[in-house]
């Protein structure tokens, strides 16, 4: 779909810094047909322009920025194109020739949770072997200059003796950031950045990157799967789906340009997911539906909720538009409490001491927390990491007892209550057939040697005693109720063989195997694409309503809890700061944390749009 | 630091646990060990010398002592250094005898090891830096052949082809008659000499298996993403292989040399044998077709404890050379 | 951290701190999406050494197996004329006692295959139920059988061999088999354990708790398939061992007296001064015919390598 959408840089006449034309990467294995990740991809960047490239996970939106440096290993190579940086056609370069280049001109800055930093040396020799690469500087030399980038990136020049291994998952990135700024490169490639580190930090560093940039004028490509982000810095955005670039704008403009089916349907995920009414153009949503029905990367196509396969017409985005309103009023309903209470959490505390050396340090995990679950209702925990949610997880399911307060299941009403925390051996198993969980990780969450009979069949046979017949049909019957339709086509198949959509969707299916009271859903469409979140959350959501159940959803992200839940309980560093209906806390946040949150994640339909 | 006062104490309680093991191995049939063996040496038609039974009583103490009495003397008598009279060579003392093999087979074993351990390294990090290129292949296909040649075997035929069939070094012993031992340049000449063909022997396989430890470990590591932003940097292709490459690479093999102690200890008792070479391998080798039990024994308790020593060393050396180990922990 | 079967790391998913949501890397997601895993034995068949491997184990499986019928004499048989050089008659010539040496050869080869299937059988299952118990059950019960692992793999296994072998009333086939086993089983017990720790901590294994298995069930029904070519490279590294192991015994003289194997043909070989016959066969084929078993092994053990660490696999 090349068209005068997808190149040129903003200000025409400028020589871009960077460009790619009609670039095919493809992966050239011996023994598999070749996979050809980038497609005739052509695009521009101007001197001090920063470009974002979004795609969702298959795009080919890495193989592209790393292929044009020069950085992709075989089986991976170019075959076809051409790169330019500089006006020097650098495709056919060899290593040697791209050496001078490297750092000096072209840096970049991988993911956060990679392991990008040599572990066996310090942070002072990282930039030292970088500097002295290209320069003849003494080694005193460069540690004033290590001293300056770090404090550049608000680090201080002490943590210059430390080894990665020491730092933080967000300390790392900013080193990253100041390396790669370290011989003031005209191009930086950002690949995935800030992806994995907390909303706060993330917030943070972008915004640092954005002033740091204005002050040295470097050009950068922001390669990352999160729109938000990128829309927080960027002056240009293009999509990538399928190998191919789809769409190339200016960020002001990109909610209101027209733009390419996929695009549409990707921002039209982030609306659904925050809550927004959708983009009420419907023909583009019709061609969106009916072009795009491959797996895995799918755009949304779940505005009619529960029916992928329809293409939804005016009348049906009307009536979804109206849907969501009636969610709301059902939500308002509900938590007038009409459920009745199952779960009943009482000032928990839980503490970890740490040891390291000969010293120990405490960390309070939890401090005098509680909260009620009730039947139909979906109670949000939000928090970043080291909030304590994932520990209240586990003290919930028993898997961890807390160091006083008491977590309590009321069985069949009030009149049985379980001490979750005292329940050892067999009563412990007894109560997880109560209390479900849903993971984060679709990739880990099933066992990669059974078929997806056998995860499905095991709680049924353990919990509801069925036979091998009983429960194969039960588990083809459960699969349809998650929405993988025909069953058959699902059932014995392994779970490399099916997505990562559909493998959560196996997920939830098998936690609702054992019929439990409660479910207890940690992350579980953090590691999915955006486009398939919101389907998953839906299925959660009727899921609940239609079986009656309490569900704990706990996450870090904020605005999806109120898609989803009725109630928020905000927590920060162990404590519940903010708690109350899922819109109140949203629209009128009461403290201070919450309203940091609510400032630092990315959302460019923010109405006041961000202004740097 | 926690690190390094954990590996101490591991090894404090193996030389207890092998100290111990040594006790053990003699009185496992039960009964009164004494009285097992000379039974074992009248069932196999061989003279029982009253000097043997007599110094296997002395070494295995009275037998009608309670069992952890027994162990009391024995642990006594270890830390004592009293190990006993070796009746084959009498009326030497145990330790006398193993005294006098053992700095040959230190210095043989020794040195060839650590040359085994530097060179395989150095070349494992050549074939993975040249992955897939001549030295990599040729490596790769005859690595895992010559690697298993039996040390024995490999020294077997070394001294039938350069000390019989062409005769250009000696058949044996680990010095030559007419040079008595003495910080002497005739001495240490002749044992070097002597010592050439066992020490190509255990050199011959030694490396190999560096070679492809070193190999697959750095092709690993220069998979690794701080190898790939290392190449990002412009780093020359040297600074690659060695600082993020090898330097990465070298630790698991840091591990694996301490492990492998065990087993060069076991193949260096073969080569000695088959050069006559005069160092512990001989010594025990001697002592089995003696029947001479003390000597078989104390033999056994220094080459462990020598294991152990050089293994508590390589633990010592990996917590210098890789820092998550020694500081852990994120601040 | 996970190991394979020479104890070389995996690419390790445990030494960087878990971020918040993580990502996998976008290349290798980009990769993957689109490219399935091949079968384990299309694996082990397109590298080129383990094929390799797999033949020259099947000639020795084939001589061990028919050797009554290869063999052209009885092994024992001291009627010839000895200490003949190789002929047509005897193509390996002829021992000092009169055997024919080719016999002894190929009847060998059942010692060496025999010795190598058991010991390497049982000191994998050692290893691996004590490395399996130690990794899973963790706290106290893992330090404890953490330092008998260390002490099984610190203490020189020759040494302890041969000490074990001198006390000992019994001899026999068996008795190898059973020191090998005892004190070989070090390496597989630390691999495997490394090995559970990691799949302990899987999100799989949690749900299989929730999904009312026993913990035996979740042992050997969800995590021991996950380790298949672990403890299959562990098994045939073992093997080779073991074959490596007896062969050094018998030289030493400590094997049975009466099976014949290609170490104690090197022990007699050295004795009866075949040195000074110049009988070079006798030397060289017992040991080449080690060092061509022994490699088999390994080379196989190349391919099932490359299954659990697709770096190494030939794309």
């Amino acid at each position: 779909m090349a068209d005068q959408r997808s190149n040129g840089p903003t200000s025409p006449g400028l020589e871009p810094i960077f460009a790619v034309r009609d670039l095919d990467v493809t992966y050239l294995t011996r023994h598999r047909p070749p996979f050809q990740a980038v497609k005739g991809a052509s695009l521009a960047i101007a001197p001090g322009e920063i470009v974002g490239l979004v795609g969702e996970s298959g795009s080919g939106k890495s193989t592209l920025g790393n292929a044009a440096i020069h950085l992709i290993d075989p089986p991976g190579a170019i075959t076809g194109g051409s790169v330019w940086f500089k006006g020097t056609d650098i495709t056919r370069f060899t290593e040697d020739q791209m050496r001078p280049l490297r750092w000096k001109e072209i840096a970049t800055v991988f993911q956060s949770s990679m392991n990008s930093l040599n572990p066996v040396i310090n942070i002072e020799r990282q930039f030292q072997d970088a500097i002295q690469a290209h320069t003849g500087m003494s080694d005193s030399q460069c540690r004033a200059r290590t001293a300056e980038l770090l404090q550049m990136v608000t680090i201080d020049p002490s943590f210059m003796r430390f080894f990665p291994h020491e730092l933080s998952g967000g300390m790392k990135q900013r080193v990253a950031l100041a390396l790669a700024l370290a011989l003031d490169p005209s191009f930086v490639l950002l690949d995935e950045p800030t992806t994995g580190l907390d909303v706060v930090v993330q917030k943070s560093i972008l915004r640092n990157l954005k002033e740091i940039q204005r002050q040295h004028g470097f050009s950068v490509l922001f390669i990352s799967h999160d729109l938000g982000a990128i829309m927080e810095v960027a002056d240009r955005v293009i999509v990538m789906y399928d190998g191919e670039l789809v769409d190339s704008k200016p960020t002001e403009n990109l909610l209101t340009s027209d733009l390419h089916p996929y695009s549409r349907s990707l921002l039209n995920a982030y609306r659904e997911l925050w809550g927004v009414p959708p983009d009420a153009t419907t023909s583009a949503m019709v061609d969106a539906v009916a072009s795009h029905q491959d797996e895995p990367v799918r755009p949304i196509a779940a505005l009619t909720p529960g029916d992928e396969t329809v293409a939804p017409t005016d009348r049906d985005v009307a009536a979804v538009e109206s849907d969501l309103e009636r969610r709301k009023r059902e939500r308002r309903r509900s938590t007038a409490g009409s459920g009745e209470v199952v779960l009943d959490v009482r000032d928990i505390v839980k503490t970890y001491t740490r040891r390291r050396g000969f010293t120990s340090t405490t960390v309070d995990a939890v401090q005098h927390v509680s909260f009620r679950l009730e039947r139909g209702k979906i109670t949000a925990l939000v928090g970043q990491s080291g909030s304590g949610k994932s520990t209240i997880g586990r003290l919930v399911t028993g898997v961890e007892r807390a160091d006083s307060g008491a977590v309590s299941f009321l069985a069949g009403g009030a009149n049985r209550k379980v001490d979750v925390g005292a329940l050892k051996g067999r009563a412990l198993k007894d109560y997880r057939r109560h209390a479900q969980l849903v993971f984060q990780d679709p990739y880990s969450a099933l066992n990669p040697a059974h078929t997806i009979a056998h995860s499905l069949m095991r709680p049924l046979r353990n919990y509801r005693k069925m036979n091998a017949t009983e429960a194969r049909a039960e588990a083809m019957r459960m699969l349809e109720q998650v929405g993988l339709t025909p069953a058959e086509r699902f059932i014995d198949k392994y779970p490399h063989q099916v997505s990562g959509g559909q493998r959560q969707r196996v997920v939830v299916a098998r936690a609702l195997a054992p019929q439990p009271e409660i479910l207890i859903a940690d992350e579980p469409t953090s590691m999915l694409d955006v486009s398939i979140r919101a389907e998953i959350l839906e299925l959660l959501n009727d899921l609940v309503r239609d079986h009656n159940l309490a569900m704990l959803y706990i996450t870090h992200d904020l605005l999806s809890a109120r898609l989803l839940s009725d109630e928020i309980l905000v927590l920060n560093h162990g404590r519940v700061v903010e708690s109350g209906g899922a819109e109140r806390v949203i629209e009128e946040p009461q403290d201070d944390y919450t309203e940091l949150l609510l400032k630092s994640i990315p959302n460019p339909f923010a109405p006041a749009a961000a202004a740097g | 630091m926690v690190y390094f006062l954990r590996k101490f104490a591991f090894f404090l309680l193996t030389l207890w646990a092998a100290v111990t093991l040594n006790f053990l191995i003699p009185r496992l049939q039960g009964g009164d060990p004494a009285e097992a063996i000379v039974q074992k040496l009248s069932g196999q038609n061989q003279a029982v010398n009253p000097e043997q039974v007599k110094a296997v009583r002395l070494m295995l103490g009275v037998p009608n002592e309670p069992l952890w009495r027994q162990y009391l003397d024995y642990l006594g008598q270890t830390v004592r250094g009293e190990f006993g009279v070796s009746y084959s060579y009498f009326p030497y003392s145990v330790l006398h005898m193993v005294g006098q093999a053992l700095p040959w087979t230190l210095v043989l074993v020794g040195i060839t090891q650590i040359l085994s351990f530097a060179i395989g390294t150095a070349l494992g990090t050549w074939a993975a830096w040249r992955r897939n290129g001549p030295f990599d292949s040729i490596v790769s296909t005859f690595g895992a052949f010559f690697g298993t040649l039996p040390f024995f075997w490999t020294a077997l035929l070394l001294l039938y082809l350069f000390a019989f069939k062409w005769p250009l070094f000696p058949d044996g012993g680990g010095y030559a008659g007419d040079s008595p031992p003495g910080w002497n340049w005739a001495f240490i000449s002749s044992a070097a000499y002597h010592s050439v063909l066992p020490a190509v022997a255990i050199m011959l396989t030694g490396p190999i298996g560096w070679i492809m430890g070193m190999r697959n470990t750095m092709i690993q590591t220069l998979g690794e993403d701080y190898t790939r932003l290392a190449r990002a940097k412009g780093l020359s292709e040297r600074k690659i292989a060695f600082t993020y490459g090898a330097r990465n690479a070298i630790l698991p093999n840091v591990t694996g040399f301490a492990i492998s102690l065990g087993g060069i200890v076991g193949g260096s008792i073969l080569v000695e044998q088959i050069f006559n070479y005069p160092g512990m391998g001989r010594l025990m080798f001697d002592a089995i077709g003696n029947r001479d039990f003390p000597l078989i024994q104390t033999i056994f308790l220094f080459l462990t404890v020598g294991v152990l020593t050089a293994n508590f060393l390589a633990d010592m050396l990996y917590g210098v050379l890789d820092p998550r180990v020694r500081r852990g922990g994120e601040s | 951290m996970a190991l394979d079967s020479r104890g070389f790391a995996l690419p390790d998913t445990q030494a960087r701190p878990e971020p918040e949501n993580p990502v996998e890397s976008p290349l290798q997601e980009e990769r993957k999406s689109r490219v399935s895993a091949p079968g384990w034995l299309a694996v082990i068949w397109q590298n080129r050494k383990s094929r390799v491997g797999l033949g020259i184990l099947g000639v020795f499986v084939i001589l061990a197996v028919f050797a009554p019928w290869i063999a052209p004499f009885d092994p024992h048989d001291t009627q010839f004329f000895p200490s003949e050089q190789p002929s047509a008659a005897h193509w390996l010539g002829t021992t000092q006692a009169g055997e024919d040496i080719l016999s002894q050869l190929i009847w060998g080869a059942r010692t060496s295959l025999l010795v190598g299937l058991f010991a390497g059988f049982f000191s994998t299952v050692i290893g691996l139920v004590i490395g399996m118990i130690a990794g899973y059950a963790g706290g106290w019960l893992d330090d404890i059988l953490s330092f008998f692992i260390n002490l099984a793999l610190v203490v020189p296994t020759l040494p302890l061999m041969i000490t074990l072998s001198a006390y000992s009333q019994i001899t026999g086939i068996a008795f190898i088999i059973f020191v090998i086993s005892i004190t070989g089983w070090g390496w597989g017990a630390r691999v495997k354990r490394s090995q559970i720790i990691t799949l302990r901590e899987r999100d799989y294994i949690t749900a299989s708790l929730f999904a009312g298995d026993s913990m035996f069930r979740i042992v050997f029904r969800e995590i021991m398939p996950n380790m298949m070519s672990l403890i299959v490279a562990s098994f045939i590294g073992a093997a080779g061992a073991a074959i490596g192991a007896e062969a050094g015994l018998a030289f030493l003289g400590l094997g049975d007296p009466m099976t014949v194997s290609w170490g104690t043909m090197l022990n007699w070989a050295n004795n009866s001064g075949a040195m000074l016959t110049g009988q070079w066969a006798w030397l060289v084929a017992p040991g080449l015919a080690l060092a061509l078993l022994i490699t088999s092994l390994t080379l196989i053990n190349f391919g099932v390598d490359a299954i659990s660490n697709p770096h190494l696999r030939e794309e």
